[in-house]
């Protein structure tokens, strides 16, 4: 359509062969002293590189000798990125993903044992270490965590004369549709590719049903998960929520609830964060998450991971910049930048007296997690955020759910 | 040593020398560029080869040799039919209403009108911003919550409330092909405009002196000249709108599911959404054969020009 596309991207390609050169040349010097080690940390927001390289700072001036070579990645890219890297044997020392099994799978990493100190180690929540192992050994580091709640304005739900959240599916539509009739959006649906495997996590636990069933095998097309996208179809022609769910994503439903065109939706620990910012003077609340008629409320929590790739000579960098990272003022520091849940002991105390954190952290033990420790899970993510949104669509839900259990059986 | 000893030993095999050197110097000339040709353009193709006959495990690492089955797991995806049709209709609907329109701005431009070059000038904005940028600004414009299409429409009374643009498969790729044919006009329409420029004059003449009408003049006399002008365009964009990856990925990434991809964006959802890399690899020695197919057809209607 336009020629200048094509020649544009020569001279860019010439530039990114260039500087692939540069960088593999560079990465073959870093293999020989060992002493210079390459971290790739995800964005979570534009703090995030500030604090990296502040800490990275004090780091080398702490170690002298050893230094850290940052890269920041933001989430939309950092999986081609990482992935790349890995094709081309470039692998980053250290890694900062919310995956990891897929690595352990493949044997790139080394074991939680000997890349951390047994301070750090003895200090994780046992709950995240658990979520951290693969057949049998512990390869992932917790990072960070977060848990989803319930958030509905109040000043929509007044003008309906609605009282308090809902408790069971059934009030949240009959909720969504005095809302809507107001012509605001009833519930907040975000089944777009940013998050979609979230929001529906979020739905089938509130239904008894998981990823996996009891025994460790996926179930992703069970009744109850059938039943709960099948409910979520029928809100969304009954006009409950936006118009189309399969092309929202998050942060657009996000910044409408913080404009306060949105009842209710499931939003996360840096939602009151991004409200502040956009429109601080919407009314709302925070509840627990509703589930079906007869299911206890649950929450969605989310783990980040922290991982240490085996390449050989870096051991004695990576080990020492990891207990660092992991010193309880870093560690606490960067959580309060971030708005995010420790995954320590010491970081736990140390954060109690955060009153906005505080509904989050109670949350945090009925917790139900995205199954990380399974190495298929890397793709099913990836086929889920694609999908998921068609089913409350255009396509059949048990259609969907079929494909993606096939997906991750892999048969 | 001891061949350069026996070759100035002997004379005639002296004199011979200079005349190989001579034959080699063109290569001296033309390696730099035969370099960055084999390194940018032959090594990444045999490496897009190559990797679509491995296997690679999710994470990225090789696992060996996969012979066909990356094709064959292709061939069976629920997708792939889909995904080529619609690309064919991408590929056609952009190029024929980008000629048809850009048909008539060339005529436009090619008259004499006070302004012409300023009007010229503007022509070329949509092609000289950032294809990126432009996908951007049309996303915001055609959003649900805040794009200014819907607060528009629903001012006029076109619809009554708002519509999400890019949330149906069939309206979102519609708007799409608008924007494909937004920044696809600015080139063609300058193609155009030098063909009508070739046009002499007195073929003008000749056809006012026998009478004919500006219709007459343009179908019968005007038109079959564009007609290299046009073929020229016409391959050239379609090999372009083929490999256009910057519109969809900015404003749909194909979805909803896959149902605004193109092979060129289901290639890359291939690789990084369905960590696939083997099987994205298989899509794109397909996509690569189907561009040089169109290459060759370039190649042969250029030839064609200059035979004509």
């Amino acid at each position: 359509m336009n020629p200048s596309w094509r020649s544009r991207s020569r001279p860019l390609r010439a530039a990114a062969l260039g500087l692939g050169a540069a960088l593999a040349l560079s990465a073959c010097g870093d293999a020989d002293d060992g002493d210079t080690i390459t971290f790739i940390a995800a964005e979570y927001s534009s703090d995030t590189e500030p604090y990296w390289q502040e800490l990275i700072a004090d780091f080398e001036e702490a170690n002298p000798g050893m230094s850290v070579d940052l890269q920041v990645v933001n989430w939309d890219d950092i999986d081609q990125h990482v992935t790349t890297l890995v094709q081309n044997r470039q692998q980053p020392d250290v890694l900062n993903l919310n995956k990891f099994a897929g690595f352990a799978a493949d044997g790139l990493l080394r074991p939680a044992e000997d890349v951390v100190s047994a301070e750090v180690r003895d200090d994780f929540l046992p709950g995240f270490a658990d979520n951290s192992v693969y057949e049998g050994t512990q390869y992932g580091l917790p990072f960070i965590a977060s848990t989803r709640l319930f958030f509905y304005n109040t000043d929509l739900f007044d003008e309906a004369g609605l009282d308090g959240p809902p408790r069971t599916w059934d009030e949240v539509a009959d909720y969504a549709e005095q809302i809507s009739e107001l012509g605001a959006v009833g519930y907040g649906l975000p089944l777009g590719p940013e998050e979609a495997q979230a929001e529906f996590q979020m739905w089938i636990n509130g239904n008894g049903g998981h990823w996996t069933d009891s025994d460790g095998n996926w179930a992703i097309n069970s009744e109850e998960n059938v039943e709960t996208l099948e409910f979520l179809a029928g809100m969304v022609d009954d006009g409950l929520t936006q118009p189309n769910p399969a092309t929202t994503n998050r942060a657009d439903m996000f910044n409408a609830f913080a404009q306060g065109d949105v009842g209710m939706l499931n939003g996360a620990v840096f939602l009151p964060g991004v409200i502040e910012d956009q429109n601080p003077d919407l009314n709302y609340d925070i509840a627990p998450i509703p589930g079906n008629e007869g299911h206890e409320p649950s929450t969605l929590g989310v783990q980040d991971y922290l991982m240490a790739f085996d390449n050989p000579g870096n051991e004695e960098a990576v080990n020492a910049f990891l207990d660092f990272v992991y010193d309880t003022d870093n560690y606490t520091e960067f959580l309060s930048t971030e708005r995010f849940l420790p995954a320590t002991d010491s970081a736990s105390e140390a954060m109690t007296s955060d009153a906005e954190l505080a509904p989050f952290i109670e949350a945090l033990p009925e917790a139900r997690f995205f199954p990380t420790t399974r190495p298929e899970w890397t793709e099913v993510d990836g086929a889920v955020k694609q999908e998921i949104g068609t089913a409350v669509q255009d396509a059949e839900p048990r259609e969907v759910l079929d494909r993606l259990q096939q997906r991750a059986s892999g048969e | 040593m001891r061949p350069s000893a026996t070759t100035t030993g002997r004379v005639p095999a002296g004199r011979a020398r200079p005349r190989r050197t001579a034959r080699l110097e063109p290569l001296l000339w033309l390696g730099p560029a035969l370099l960055l040709i084999g390194g940018i353009v032959l090594w990444p193709v045999v490496e897009m080869v190559l990797t679509s006959l491995r296997e690679i495990s999710r994470t990225g690492v090789p696992r060996g040799w996969a012979g066909a089955d990356n094709f064959s797991a292709l061939l069976d995806h629920p997708e792939l039919v889909p995904v080529i049709g619609r690309t064919i209709v991408w590929v056609a609907g952009i190029v024929a209403v980008t000629v048809a329109l850009s048909l008539g701005l060339a005529q436009l431009l090619h008259a004499r009108f006070p302004g012409r070059r300023l009007v010229r000038w503007a022509l070329i904005v949509p092609w000289a911003a950032s294809l990126v940028m432009t996908a951007i600004v049309w996303r915001w414009m055609l959003s649900y919550f805040y794009g200014i299409t819907n607060r528009v429409l629903t001012d006029l009374g076109v619809i009554d409330s708002p519509r999400d643009w890019l949330g149906d498969p069939t309206i979102a790729l519609l708007w799409m092909m608008w924007v494909g044919v937004f920044v696809s006009l600015p080139f063609t329409t300058y193609v155009l405009l030098a063909g009508l420029q070739t046009v002499p004059d007195e073929v003008h003449e000749a056809a006012r002196v026998d009478g004919a009408s500006r219709w007459r003049t343009y179908w019968s006399v005007v038109f079959p000249l564009l007609k290299p002008a046009l073929l020229v365009a016409t391959v050239i964009n379609v090999i372009n709108v083929f490999n256009s990856f910057p519109i969809i990925w900015a404003m749909t990434r194909g979805g909803p599911g896959n149902a605004t991809d193109t092979t060129t964006t289901f290639m890359y959802k291939l690789a990084f959404v369905d960590q696939s890399v083997g099987q994205s690899a298989a899509m794109a020695v397909v996509n690569f054969l189907m561009v040089v197919v169109m290459v060759l057809l370039y190649l042969r209607a250029v030839r064609w020009k200059e035979i004509g």
